[in-house]
This record gives structure tokens, sequence and C-alpha cells, in this order.
């Protein structure tokens, strides 16, 4: 019993690993992927950086951050839509494999997206403008962790049942920007009334932000330990939603 | 022998609308069933619902012995499925569409490669095994994505309309594919709404029509039932230099004529009893019998029975005339 069991999640994770490596070679240069995830955060970091006075240290954490937010958020809305839209969305769903195994295949498409993209501001900031980092494992775990809870937060919105991506991208949209002044990105936790520290505990770019500080500052707002066990946590808690709705989908038939 | 399908009063509602309405039938195992019926009837919604991808408002369905309501992962594992649109990965080439379908049906590692290569190669892709799906013609981009629903062996194949919009030969490349599938122990659920595609390759057809089932059997069997569409098909020529005449058409026993190509079809209950009058018709206007024979009813004349619509005209369903079942109060 035992043995089937693992070789079941032996199957599960094998599968979510081929989505994952088939969504990254299918749709890592489509126009809305290159738009929203790579462009849109280096545009956002340029649009509220230039000219303020920030060390080359907190701009490379900061970016890291929106980079990741954005790129890992806008893998699932961009390409779940597409796939419905081309039908093999369905090849997907009928193959012998869980939901929770497709949605974390789909979460690992975002989260490489949003580390390999990263990277580019990362070389920047240290090779470039010379910043240190001064906790590369914070650095790495801020990274990958804050990257599979964005992706999964980006799911909830793509299993809303649309096949254009501009039905997704408005209220993920909505969302996401708002999320953007309340994080502490560019107004850091410390500098923030009490009751606008008490809304960015909501948002969960707060604790990547955070733990990215850490990382490449060497101090951050909260405890790195309660960043690094909420961030999982949280990839946990978006995936459920994003389930939920993919059920309703198939109750709908849409 | 187990049912390969077994439906115990399935329906489905979209909101108010109710698109299957308690159907039940079964599937036999190593048959080909056709699953036919006119445009909303049904049918992709049903197909769906039997491939876990809708889930059903109320019913059974109970695949290769596994109740799909809770336990489909078995199911899923021997089931393959070809949908009406191709939705092969046009960015990967054939090879990669077979490898990833192949990864996804965990068929082992060491059995990938010659498989693919098998499928490949019977499927006349072989050639082009390195080529993008975005460049196949629509022939082979079906073809293909026949080949990925066969990667893992599948014991029962679900196929949605699989030739309309192909040419000739690739129409009849797939249904002797379809033969041979099926001679090596598949199961193949078709949906299909050309009628003499059921013809060619069910064992047994079932008709849908506005969410019900309408009839089930085998297609000799329907035609059987249904005597008053058999019909007398005529060729008659006037004199050079004389208008045609028509006025045969209206002759006792004849229900409807219908006019295909050079020659009328008439459709009578007893062409025993025509074809004297016929022949007499024709002496009478000196007009010469071309060709003169009688014709057992088609599947085409039966499905246009038993859907309500009538033979010798052709329906087109306008936007208002779908068929629109509201539900008459009670929960879902």
């Amino acid at each position: 019993m035992t043995g089937r069991w693992m070789q079941r999640l032996k199957d599960e994770l094998a599968q979510a690993w081929a989505v994952a490596v088939k969504d990254v070679r299918v749709y890592y240069l489509t126009p809305p992927m290159i738009m929203f995830g790579l462009l849109l955060p280096f545009f956002l970091f340029f649009s509220f950086s230039v000219k303020r006075e920030v060390t080359a240290e907190v701009g490379l954490a900061r970016l890291l951050a929106l980079t990741t937010f954005f790129t890992a958020s806008s893998a699932g809305p961009v390409i779940i839509p597409l796939v419905r839209r081309t039908g093999t969305y369905d090849r997907l769903l009928a193959a012998p494999m869980s939901l929770i195994t497709l949605l974390l295949g789909k979460t690992l498409v975002g989260t490489f997206f949003a580390v390999v993209v990263s990277v580019i501001p990362l070389l920047a900031g240290v090779l470039v403008l010379g910043a240190t980092v001064a906790e590369v494992g914070l650095l790495l775990a801020g990274l990958a962790l804050g990257s599979l809870a964005f992706s999964a937060f980006g799911l909830v919105f793509a299993s809303i049942p649309a096949r254009s991506v501009g039905s997704i991208m408005m209220p993920s949209t909505l969302i996401r920007w708002p999320l953007l002044f309340i994080s502490g990105i560019f107004i850091p936790l410390a500098e923030m009334a009490p009751w606008a520290r008490a809304l960015a505990y909501l948002s969960p770019l707060t604790y990547a932000q955070d733990l990215l500080n850490h990382g490449v500052l060497g101090h951050g707002y909260l405890n790195p330990w309660l960043d690094l066990a909420l961030l999982p946590v949280l990839l946990v808690l978006f995936l459920i939603p994003a389930a939920q709705l993919h059920r309703r989908s198939r109750v709908l038939g849409h | 022998m187990i049912n390969a399908i077994e439906v115990e009063n399935l329906t489905k509602y979209y909101g108010d609308l109710l698109a299957v309405d308690h159907i039940s039938f079964e599937v036999r195992q190593g048959e080909v069933f056709g699953f036919q019926g006119p445009n909303g009837a049904g049918k992709t919604t049903t197909q769906r619902m039997l491939t876990t991808l809708l889930e059903p408002t109320e019913g059974r369905i109970v695949v290769l012995g596994h109740d799909l309501a809770h336990d489909a992962y078995p199911v899923k594992r021997q089931m393959g499925l070809v949908p009406e649109e191709s939705n092969v990965y046009t960015e990967l080439s054939a090879w990669d569409n077979l490898m990833f379908t192949a990864r996804l049906y965990r068929v082992p590692r060491s059995e990938r490669a010659r498989r693919a290569r098998e499928l490949l190669e019977a499927f006349g892709l072989w050639e082009k095994r390195g080529v993008k799906a975005q460049d196949f013609s629509k022939g082979m981009r079906r073809r293909l994505s026949i080949a990925m629903a066969l990667i893992h062996w599948p014991g029962l194949l679900f196929l949605d309309e699989p030739t309309p919009g192909l040419d000739a030969q690739s129409a009849r490349a797939i249904r002797d594919l379809v033969r041979q599938m099926n001679a090596d122990g598949t199961t193949v659920f078709l949906t299909t709404h050309q009628i003499e595609e059921a013809n060619l390759l069910c064992d047994r057809v079932a008709i849908i029509n506005h969410g019900r089932i309408a009839a089930i059997d085998t297609p000799e069997r329907l035609k059987a039932a249904f005597r008053r569409v058999q019909s007398v098909e005529v060729a008659l020529e006037p004199p050079e230099g004389s208008e045609p005449a028509g006025g045969w058409t209206a002759l006792p026993g004849v229900n409807a004529a219908v006019k295909m190509g050079d020659k009328y079809r008439l459709y009578t209950e007893d062409p025993s009893a025509l074809l004297p009058l016929l022949t007499d018709y024709a002496r009478s206007h000196e007009l010469r019998l071309v060709s003169l024979s009688t014709l057992g009813p088609s599947l085409e004349d039966v499905f246009l029975e038993i859907t309500g619509q009538k033979i010798g005209t052709v329906r087109h369903e306008a936007q208002n005339d779908k068929p629109r079942r509201r539900r008459m109060g009670g929960g879902q």
C-alpha cells in the first residue's frame, strides 16, 4: 500500500515537472510574458526609484522583489488562458494526475521565469553598481520562496474561467498594483504608520521584500525565520482557491 | 465481460439550460460506439462528462469498472482523448509532443522512444518528426493528436469529430487507423455528426436529440426499423428538345422526393409498388429510363427521421431554433 502511494507521489512529481518544463519551452518568449513578466517590473522600478536617494543595495533588494512578484504572478494569468483557448488545457485536465499536481507544475513555471529574470538585476546590481550581498542563503531563499508564493498567487487569477489574457489580467492588476504600495517596497515597514503596517502584513509581498532585505542588506524589519515560514504557507494557501476555482469551472463547463 | 462505459441517468444543466436529460446507455468492451446528434443535441457535453472534464449535475458514470465520481485516476490512466480541435502543442515538434504526452502518462522511459517511433510511422509522420506542429497541415495535426492519445496504449479511446475538414485521403487514413486500433482491442467512443462515418465505423450507434437518447442500435437495425424511408432512385431523360418532366414525383406512394444531381430519390414505404408506376409514367410521357434502383434507408435518413428533420429538406438551425429546455423548478 505504502509502495503504491510512494509510486503515485513519484509519478505526480514527475508529471508536475513535465508540465513545468514543457511550459517553459513553449511560453518563454510569448509577447504577454515578455510584457507582463519581464519589462513591467523594470518600468516600475525606474518609475519609482529614479532621482530618489537610495543605495545600490536598497535598489537591488527592491528590484528583486518587484521582479519576482510581477514575473512569477504573471506566468499563470498569461499561460492558462492561452492553453484554454487552444484546447491544450483539456489535455492536462484529462491526464492521470491530480489537480494540485497540475497547479504545482504551473507554479514551478512562474517560479522558473521569476528566478531567471531576477538574475538580470542581480548581476547588474552586483557587477555594475557594486552592490554587496550580505546573506547569500537568505537572498536565494527569498528569490525561490517569494517566486513560488507569487506564482501560486497568480494562479488564483488564472483559475478564473476565461480564455483571454485580458479578462484575467484586469482583476489580477487590480489586486497586484495596490500591493506594491502597502508592502514595504517603496516605504520601508519601519517608517509606516501602525495601521499601514498592519495592512502590510496582509500582503505576501511584504514577507518576500523583508527576506530579500535580510539577504541583500543584512537586516529586515521582521524575523527572517517568520518570512521563511510564512512564504511556503502562503504558497499552499494560494493553491487552495486556485483549485476551488478550477473545480467550479468543471461544474460550470467553462 | 464488463462494459467499457455504463451511464445511468446522466444529466447536465448549464444554469437553467438542460443540455443532457437523464440519459442511460452502455458501451461494450471492444466495440466502436458512435454517438451522433445534431448541433446542440448534447454530444460534446456528454463526452466531456465521460472524460472527467465536466461534472454531471446528476447521474452515475462507470468507466472500465470505476465510478468516475470517486475513482477517476485509474480511468484516466487507461483513457485516450482526441477532442474536436486538434490540441497539439504547435510550438513543439511532433516528436516533442509525443515525448511530453508520454511523460504525462508515465510511459516507462525505456519504451517512450520506441512507442513514439511506432506511432509516428503508423501515422505517416516519422519523416516530419522534427518539424514543429505549427507547420503541419490540418490532417497531419489530426493524426498527431490521435497518436498523442494512443501513446500510453489506452483501452478506451474518445474520438470527437475525427475527420471534418480533412481531405478524402486523410479522412480515409484516419478511419483505417480507427479500425486498426479497434481490431487491436481498443474500445472507441466516436462522437460524430458525420452519418456516413458512423455507418462505416460503428458497431452500434446512439442518436442523441434535445439532450435525450432517441435510439441506440446497430446501424443496420436502425435502418431496418425505418422501412418507411426506403427509396427508389430514378434518372429519367426527356426526349431531345423538350422540357424535363417533374409530375412523376407526385406519383401515389411517394412520401418525399429529393433531387440528387441528375436523378431523383423518391421516398416510399413500398418500393415494389412504385416501380411499375414509374415505368408506366416514363412510357406514357416518352421519357427514357436511364437508371432505376431501389435503396434501403440510409443511416442519414434514419438520423433525419429521429431528429425530426424532414427528408427532402435541409434545415439549418437558426439561433432561435436551438433547443433550449428550461428547468421547470426544483434545485440543481
